[in-house]
């Protein structure tokens, strides 16, 4: 947990700064046009709290959630304004601002059910259903494929877990499931503010990890990837986190994957977690390259604009989340694609909830293409 | 009915911000000064159409309350800080493209869009607005009008002025005027009403759409950086390529201490700043624009007469890119902009004085003497060229200021004053692109001398009860307040 005092230097350089340069990407801010929603006016908002010109109003907690952290702002400046942003979350909730009634939800859920969507534990074992995939036991596997509780506990979202984990299969890579026992990575606790709860949570997740031996963890959710990442630097002792579009791609580059490729045009949107914040970029264009005629969008890589699902936007704000994802859609219209493909299930969720365009998961249209090659 | 419920009832609870957190963020700009200088205003406002501007003024005009329109924020000398609280009226919400008029080379747009917003829409075109200072990405059309402030490409396109064909305002008693020539680029045609919102610092009226002439997106770009023994020596290149027919894109004299700010990508890269001659004391970054072999043509010609002037191209790339980067294209590594970076401790204050072109290592000598007696450390000068094929510069002498301590800050103010005023003795002008604000209203006689009680009476006319930014240009007690 970063207390907000430790990041008045930074927030000063914010002010002295002022350059806004962060406006021009941030997808919120270009909705609304509220300074105070800008990461300029945050900081700044920050630093009045700070030096006690104002106290926490109704505003400042608007400023805090009405953020997907995507991390555009971060692309065009040298302070870490998501940290900050997490910060004030943090630091509202620890000075006696209530969660947001949709956010609390979600926290009693992962506390309960062990996810944030108030499904059983059990719940996590359908998308594997008639898969005959092992189940992690000590010592008995190196390779965890960590499915996240979004796909698992989602049917619509279900075939994209059957698909990585067929294409692992289909490369002949050894791995385990955790199925029902499988934690909830904590993504969605850190970043709306819940640090005790998450951090408690990272703890017990490595202890789990460590205790059946895992060498690497393949997730297939973005959030699960930078957040697991994070903690395995912390608490990992060595353990490796991939995403499986990394773990794929290297596959398809050795060969070990045949594929054919479409003539179909399709673009591909960077989920922030895994682009932006995990730095993976060229892994899924590999095989977007390999399998369609790929076009890209303009703003893409660093640059790619949030689907505005993130970091509870679409639960406590959903009129501007998907203000977002229409904007999303049209960037990815104006392409001339016909097939918006990306491989984070909030990201599939939400461009799926606005109309325009077909939204499919990266790993179920790889799955297609080593099927029709083997045709 | 108090001035909030009338606002709230005339334009809608959704585009009034009141929550005092909320009117903190809109009290400062990007201008030195310490936190505790920020000026929140009483009232925020977000305008969506001209007909909300006119109806907030009205309602300001009623009750006699100051109203100050903002666009970035990102002025240098305050101009859009509320210093009498009152009302402040974010432009920014009103960014809509009106019209693009591509067969005309015209743009109709609101004043709040940002420059970029403006060439993004008309790029698909083939088309660019060329006025772009470095906060494109932020600045408004309406507030590069009121600030009139700098343009890289200035010595081909001129700034803001020369674009602007045509400006809707709102003025201090509510009344919407259109000022200008509608479509066509120049008018021998009354009083040229237009050209007084240049630098106005919306002191006469909101800016609240604008026509805009816009100009072919040249084919190719070749960016250069010459080093000379003496600064005057690159006045001197640059009058005789004038001369020669050359039709330079962008023109700056950098001293050799400014190069060192504007190439913090290099810096960041190599660990290390680029390496310069040491006998180098200017740097002449130029930029030629258009049609490959005519670009190649006068990059060459441009170089031969360089050489008649002991002048040498900088033939490490990256410094230029880096320069350019910084200056123009914005694209920095991901996480690694410049300015954050750079303005940890102290950030960049300038004063922005205009002297004759034959003064200006005279003057360059004057502001290190002027920065040092005021203990600031100096980050250099810039001379950008900013009149058409001519070679009329503005001055940026840009020093670090400590923005937490407000000894610093004052002294920052010192010096600008002193600057300013020096530039008057030296047959010049006190400002060229940040305009007056409140900094130079206390003095702005000096300048102006008899004809100022022109301007006073000018701003009566356009603004009775003195309510449109007050304390900008003139102080409050001049306008009869």
């Amino acid at each position: 947990m970063t207390d907000l005092k430790e990041l008045k230097h930074d927030l000063e350089t914010c002010f002295g700064t002022s350059c806004g340069l962060c406006e021009r990407g941030c997808p919120v801010y270009q909705a609304l046009r509220i300074k105070t929603l800008s990461m300029r006016g945050r900081n700044r908002t920050m630093l009045g709290l700070l030096e006690g010109k104002f106290d926490i109003t109704p505003s400042v907690v608007k400023a805090a959630f009405e953020c997907t952290l995507c991390g555009n702002c971060d692309r065009w400046c040298s302070l870490k304004n998501t940290e900050h942003t997490r910060a004030l979350r943090e630091y509202l909730l620890k000075h006696g601002v209530e969660p947001l009634k949709e956010h609390a939800s979600i926290l009693a859920s992962v506390k309960n059910y062990g996810n944030p969507w108030f499904q059983p534990r059990s719940a996590r074992n359908k998308w594997m259903k008639g898969l005959d995939l092992p189940k992690a036991a000590p010592g008995k596997q190196e390779v965890l494929f960590f499915a996240g509780c979004t796909s698992a506990v989602m049917k619509p979202l279900m075939a994209s877990l059957a698909a990585s984990a067929e294409l692992l299969k289909r490369a002949g890579t050894g791995f385990a499931v955790m199925g029902q026992d499988e934690p909830c990575c904590g993504s969605t606790l850190q970043r709306v503010g819940q640090a005790e709860a998450f951090e408690k949570l990272e703890r017990d997740n490595f202890d789990k990890f460590k205790a059946l031996g895992i060498k690497k963890i393949v997730t297939a959710c973005p959030g699960c990837y930078t957040t697991l990442k994070k903690s395995a630097e912390k608490l990992g002792e060595g353990i490796e986190v991939v995403h499986i579009a990394q773990e794929i791609s290297d596959l398809v580059g050795k060969g070990d994957l045949k594929v054919r490729r479409s003539t179909e045009k399709m673009t591909y949107h960077d989920p922030c977690h895994l682009g932006r914040l995990g730095g993976v970029f060229e892994e899924p264009r590999e095989i977007m390259e390999a399998v369609s005629d790929y076009v890209e969008m303009p703003n893409s890589r660093y640059e790619s604009k949030c689907c505005g699902a993130g970091a509870g936007l679409q639960s406590a704000f959903p009129k501007l989340s998907r203000e977002l994802a229409q904007k999303k859609i049209d960037e990815a219209v104006a392409t001339g694609a016909t097939t918006l493909v990306t491989c984070c299930p909030f990201c599939e969720t939400q461009l799926r909830s606005v109309p325009g365009m077909n939204v499919v998961d990266l790993m179920e249209l790889l799955l297609e293409a080593t099927d029709d090659a083997s045709n | 009915m108090a001035l909030i419920d009338e606002l709230v009832s005339a334009i809608g609870e959704e585009k009034v911000l009141t929550d005092p957190a909320e009117l903190y963020v809109y009290g400062a700009d990007w201008s030195p000064r310490t936190p505790d200088e920020i000026r929140p205003p009483e009232v925020v406002v977000l305008p969506s159409t001209t007909r909300d501007i006119q109806r907030i003024v009205n309602i300001a005009y009623a009750h006699g309350v100051p109203v100050t329109a903002g666009g970035g924020l990102t002025g240098m000398l305050g101009g859009a800080v509320p210093l009498f609280g009152g009302i402040y009226v974010d432009t920014t919400t009103m960014h809509s493209i009106v019209e693009v008029d591509p067969k005309n080379q015209t743009l109709r747009v609101q004043a709040g869009a940002t420059l970029q917003e403006v060439n993004d829409a008309v790029n698909p075109y083939g088309l660019w607005l060329p006025h772009q200072p470095e906060s494109k990405w932020v600045c408004t059309v309406g507030a590069a009008i009121a600030c009139d402030n700098d343009s890289t490409f200035g010595v081909r396109y001129g700034k803001i002025l020369n674009c602007l064909l045509s400006a809707e305002i709102v003025t201090g008693t509510g009344e919407v005027l259109e000022l200008g020539h509608r479509k066509a680029h120049f008018t021998s045609s009354g009083y040229k009403l237009k050209d007084l919102l240049a630098g106005s610092e919306g002191t006469l009226g909101i800016i609240t759409e604008a026509t805009l002439k816009l100009e072919p997106i040249p084919e190719v770009r070749m960016v250069d950086m010459i080093v000379f023994h003496r600064m005057g020596s690159a006045v001197d290149f640059l009058s005789r390529i004038l001369k020669a027919g050359l039709c330079i894109e962008a023109a700056h004299i950098n001293c050799k201490r400014r190069l060192m700010f504007y190439t913090h990508a290099y810096r960041d890269k190599h660990g290390r700043d680029p390496e310069i001659p040491s006998w180098a004391e200017a740097l002449l970054a130029i930029a030629f624009a258009g049609d490959n072999d005519i670009v190649k043509k006068q990059r060459d010609y441009a170089l031969d007469i360089a050489a008649q002037f002991e002048a040498e191209l900088v033939k490490e790339r990256e410094i230029v890119d880096s320069w350019w980067a910084s200056k123009y294209t914005l694209e920095f590594e991901p996480f690694k902009q410049k300015w954050p970076d750079s303005q940890g401790t102290k950030k960049f204050g300038a004063a922005d004085p205009g002297v004759p072109v034959g003064r200006l290592e005279e003057f360059y000598h004057k502001f290190i003497e002027v920065a040092g007696k005021h203990d600031l450390e100096i980050i250099g000068m810039n001379a950008y060229l900013e009149h058409p094929n001519s070679i009329g510069f503005s001055l940026s002498c840009a020093v670090f200021v400590d923005y937490r301590s407000a000894d610093e800050v004052k002294r920052f103010r010192m010096f600008h004053d002193e600057l300013s005023k020096l530039a008057l003795e030296f047959d010049g002008t006190m400002s060229t692109f940040m305009s007056d604000s409140d900094q130079k209203a206390p003095y702005l006689e000096l300048e102006h001398g008899p004809s100022l009680r022109y301007m006073v009476e000018i701003k009566k006319l356009f603004d009775p009860k003195g309510i449109m930014n007050p304390g900008k240009k003139f102080p409050r007690e001049a306008e009869g307040k």
